[in-house]
């Protein structure tokens, strides 16, 4: 736990929340029944096969997507009634987003994505410590299809940490990544959250990973299945899968 | 680029990732732009130049020839209200002797008030003086005319007037509104080196003209905005007139150099309209295309930027700057090639037109709208990937774009034919029949490219065919010697015995009104002999109609404009000789492109008017050798009452070498205009297609399929595609050609609208090469593609 650990005051609270897809004649019902908080300064991770409404939750909670039912209240705010703008916000000023695949601006160098980021912030974090946090000052004026995937995973992490925001989603960060990368960039996720406080959302199909967050949410067929509280994470290094 | 957003900052390179395609697109758009300020900075040059020309000459708004009215007569015509004023003038024309030039040179004589005054259709002196008085026998000549035979202040120049040679002292050289499209006699482009505008002082013109106190035309200005109570203005100052002999009344629409410089601005507004709205309208759907394209494709990094929070106004504006980028530099380099086209134009107006100013200005505000017209193209193709952005939902947006909706297309459906195609050829298909509006932007360019070509090459081959019909066909003399007044037939005799004339034609030339219920014209009849094989009337199919013994034969616009048809029985009222309106039944109607010409048998003719028999001029038929024309020309001038000579060759010549220039620099222009619609849609439509399907294209490869193979396959869309985008052109072509027609037709000259087998011909190997050198192009990105890194691409 981060030593700017919350108390049980939660970040975000999700209430009853479910989702709902409709594709022609046919529902699907991705989420449902869906209580959760999530902790200031908490390393979450969620894990779930696939299918099982994780990519969901984490757009939910990003504001990327509304619950078909339910609440999620951010600061006394329920994300659920607020309007496309209020989302934009929202997303702008309190989230960060690392995806699976990187989700880079190929015809922007290193540097230049994570400031395509920090021109939205109002308080941004300065993007030379946070290229030096990420390892890859050298790198800054190389471009995406010069970087590696770790590389590239990292550019996208220094992108979503220099907006300075309260929450971090990361969805399969170390998914396209080989074991060692993937190990590196989980070393990353840790330090964000111990170093510097962040409240850091991981989703992942891989169980192996769940060991290194203070809680795991288990998701399957769209619900909560059980949620455990890890005494004693461990450290990126020592994960195998 | 410091400074410069992040955004922006993907947009410059973004632009420069696809410059090949931007740089397709921008040259249609540049084009259009190119086109739109050519043609509306030459419109509203030649458009200024007139009005200020016209105010300057203070240019006639009517006039009217009569045989001789004394000038005490004229008080009221001036006081018929709406006249403003009159300015009466003694004109003749005549024929000039100039050393070293043997060829016959014919001139329009024009009387001038002895002292500088104000006067309707005044004359803007360039050269010398106006009138210094030290001589009787002073003269200005127009500028073109003394420039072509070098003549300055100072000099003589000689001319037969009045039956008598007479030798005339230069003083100055100038210009004037009214001949501002100097026409000869029985021609339909300037040659000033065989036609002049000559102002005498009006004394000097009285006594060589037996015209003292009196005049031979009245130039008349009417009250402002006075419309068609004009025309009953005017048509009440001929009535006032007909005891003098009105022979015609022209009204300024009617007058032919007005008539020429209007239609030729009003054609030029109508095209810097159509031509650059076609180019844009091109630009806008290829750019269109291309925007929806990029968007799909960068569908991940715009659901990231929002994502990160980006709002959806600051993405849109992203999308729409891709399309004004293209459009500024576009615009930019359209203007400025558009603005030295324009001077191009210009100067080639300057060989047709005589104006004392016709510079290349520059409209800025045409400029600024050629801009704004680029930046709306940019905005109209850009909307649907703008909106586009703004569906996009970014969830959705960051996973993998779902595989293409497959499904048959409805070719499918007819079985005995889809099922005995390949696999290359339904692969063909399908992807034209399931990107049906790529597909049809495709074939609007083609279609709008061949417009451009059919239009350009049936505009030649109008000309060539009316010079043909006119000129070999129903005009077969080789020289027309048109005397001063009718005569009786002695001269025949004399000029038969001409050095090198090997047969003579005369003919009989009765000025008239023509009556056909409530319609009248002004026009008149000529009278041939029988069987006259020098003047031989011409139908459509361009066979030889003989002129009956009685009857008229007359020209189809004549016969509209009267609305008389075969049968009809025409009214018709000499302006000479007893004056007696008689009628005469319409036998035949003619084709014929210039004038409005009516033909009759010259004995019936005679007959009619109860006058023996006359003639008005004669046509011959001379021996071809240099030196006999030379001594032809040489006797011709010395022949007593001869008012103007026309020698058909070199009136040809000069009207092919006019016409040539003006239509090398057309054909030139439409070539590259149509290969930019053709090649700018088709590159830009394959290499969007190569970039969908790049996968596609990556895996056929690693099957075995070779390079060449995957090109064939996109050449095939592309002939199918400009096929039938040509086989659409052709008759749109045809229709802009007649529409063209249309808008040049007058009393004066008609365009034919022919299509011989050479423009389409031409037509289709041009959009047959266009569509290879495009290939071109594609066939080398094919080459160059990395197919193992485009199996690699995430899906």
């Amino acid at each position: 736990m981060s030593p700017t650990a919350t108390s049980a005051e939660p970040l975000l609270r999700l209430e009853n929340v479910g989702r709902t897809y409709v594709m022609g004649e046919v529902s699907v019902e991705v989420l449902k029944h869906v209580n959760l908080d999530i902790r200031r300064g908490e390393l979450l991770v969620m894990v779930g096969p696939s299918g099982s409404g994780k990519t969901t939750m984490l757009n939910l909670v990003g504001g990327l997507d509304t619950p078909s039912v339910g609440s999620i209240w951010f600061q006394e705010r329920d994300l659920a009634k607020a309007r496309a703008t209020e989302l934009t916000a929202y997303r702008r000023d309190e989230v960060g987003f690392v995806f699976q695949f990187y989700n880079l601006v190929p015809n922007l160098t290193a540097e230049e994505n994570v400031r395509v980021a920090t021109e939205l912030s109002s308080r941004p974090l300065n993007v030379d410590e946070v290229l030096r946090l990420v390892g890859l000052e050298q790198r800054r004026d190389h471009f995406p299809s010069q970087l590696s995937g770790g590389e590239q995973q990292r550019v996208a992490i220094a992108r979503a940490v220099a907006k300075n925001p309260e929450l971090l989603l990361c969805d399969e960060p170390t998914g396209a990544l080989d074991f060692e990368t993937g190990k590196r960039v989980l070393r990353l996720l840790v330090d964000l959250n111990e170093k510097l406080g962040k409240t850091v959302v991981v989703i992942t199909h891989n169980v192996a990973l769940a060991q290194v967050g203070h809680r795991v949410v288990h998701l399957r067929s769209g619900e909560i299945r059980q949620i455990d509280e890890v005494a004693e994470p461990t450290a990126p290094e020592e994960v195998v899968w | 680029m410091v400074g410069l957003s992040m955004l922006d900052r993907k947009l410059f390179r973004d632009l420069w990732t696809a410059k090949g395609l931007l740089l397709a697109i921008g040259a249609i758009m540049g084009v259009g732009i190119n086109n739109f300020v050519t043609l509306q900075s030459a419109h509203h040059n030649l458009s200024r130049a007139k009005v200020e020309y016209y105010q300057q000459c203070r240019m006639a708004d009517f006039w009217i020839d009569v045989k001789k009215v004394p000038l005490a007569e004229l008080d009221a015509v001036r006081r018929l209200p709406g006249v403003l004023e009159i300015t009466p003038r003694v004109q003749f024309k005549a024929v000039v002797d100039l050393p070293g030039f043997d060829e016959p040179v014919n001139a329009l004589v024009i009387s001038m008030p002895d002292r500088r005054q104000t006067v309707l259709n005044d004359i803007v002196l360039r050269q010398g003086d106006y009138f210094p008085d030290r001589q009787d026998n002073e003269v200005i000549v127009s500028e073109k005319f003394a420039r072509a035979h070098r003549l300055h202040p100072g000099q003589t120049v000689r001319i037969l007037l009045n039956n008598r040679r007479q030798e005339l002292a230069i003083v100055g050289t100038a210009l004037s509104s009214e001949y501002t499209y100097a026409l000869g006699p029985g021609t339909i482009v300037p040659d000033p080196e065989r036609f002049g505008v000559l102002y005498v002082k009006r004394s000097f013109a009285e006594s060589a003209f037996n015209m003292q106190g009196a005049a031979n035309q009245i130039c008349g200005r009417l009250e402002a905005g006075a419309g068609t109570a004009g025309d009953e203005t005017l048509r009440r100052a001929e009535t006032l007139l007909e005891p003098f002999g009105v022979f015609q009344a022209t009204p300024l629409r009617l007058q032919a150099s007005n008539q020429f410089l209007s239609n030729e601005i009003n054609g030029l507004g109508a095209i810097a309209t159509l031509s650059p709205s076609v180019f844009l309208t091109m630009a806008a759907l290829v750019l269109n295309v291309l925007l929806t394209r990029l968007v799909r494709q960068q569908r991940t990094v715009l659901g990231t930027l929002k994502a990160l929070g980006h709002t959806d106004g600051t993405l849109v504006v992203h999308v729409l700057k891709l399309g004004i980028g293209v459009a500024t530099v576009a615009g930019l380099t359209g203007c400025l090639c558009g603005h030295l086209l324009s001077s191009m134009v210009t100067t080639l107006y300057r060989q047709f037109f005589d104006f004392p100013e016709l510079g290349g200005r520059v409209f800025w505000p045409i400029h600024g709208l050629g801009l704004l017209a680029a930046y709306a193209c940019a905005v109209a193709g850009s909307l649907q990937g703008a909106w586009q952005v703004l569906r996009l939902q970014p969830a959705e947006a960051m996973r993998p774009e779902p595989p293409q909706r497959g499904g048959s297309v409805w070719l499918e459906r007819l079985r005995f034919v889809w099922d005995r195609l390949s696999s290359d050829w339904r692969l063909v298909l399908r992807s034209l029949l399931r990107n049906r509006f790529r597909t049809a932007t495709g074939l609007f360019a083609a279609a709008m490219g061949t417009g451009i070509l059919v239009h350009s090459f049936m505009l030649v081959a109008s000309q060539k065919f009316m010079i043909d019909f006119q000129f070999y066909r129903v005009t077969r003399s080789d020289i027309d010697v048109m005397l001063e007044a009718e005569r009786g037939d002695e001269l025949l005799s004399d000029a038969r015995h001409l050095p090198g004339v090997d047969y003579v034609e005369p003919f009989l030339e009765v000025a008239c009104t023509f009556e056909h219920g409530h319609a009248r014209r002004k026009g008149s009849i000529t009278g041939l002999v029988a069987d006259a094989r020098l003047t031989t009337p011409r139908d459509r199919s361009g066979e030889r109609i003989i002129v009956p013994e009685a009857g008229l034969v007359i020209s189809r616009r004549l016969a509209d404009i009267l609305q008389a048809e075969t049968g009809d029985r025409l009214r018709v009222t000499p302006v000479k000789g007893q004056r007696r309106t008689i009628e005469l039944p319409v036998a035949r109607i003619a084709d014929s492109y210039l004038g409005l010409t009516a033909y009759a048998h010259s004995d019936y003719l005679s007959r009619q008017l109860d006058e023996g028999p006359l003639i008005s001029g004669l046509q011959l038929q001379v021996d071809p050798s240099e030196e006999r024309r030379r001594e032809l020309f040489r006797d011709i001038k010395r022949m007593p009452a001869v008012q103007a000579i026309q020698a058909r060759r070199e009136m040809i010549e000069n009207l092919i070498e006019s016409l040539l220039k003006s239509q090398q620099i057309m054909i030139v222009l439409s070539i590259t205009f149509a290969g930019v619609a053709f090649c700018g849609s088709m590159i830009n439509a394959s290499l969007v297609n190569l970039a969908e399907r790049q996968r596609e294209v990556a895996t056929l490869l690693a099957l075995g399929y070779t390079p060449w193979r995957i090109g064939a396959l996109l050449l095939r869309e592309n002939l199918i595609t400009s096929g039938v985008g040509t086989t659409l052109g052709l008759p749109f072509g045809y229709w802009i050609a007649w529409l063209t027609a249309l808008a040049y037709d007058g009393d004066l000259v008609r365009l034919p609208v022919v299509g011989p087998w050479w423009v389409w011909t031409a037509t289709i190997a041009l959009a047959i090469t266009f569509t290879f050198a495009a290939h071109g192009v594609v066939q080398r990105q094919i080459l160059k593609l990395d197919f193992v890194q485009a199996l690699n691409v995430k899906e």
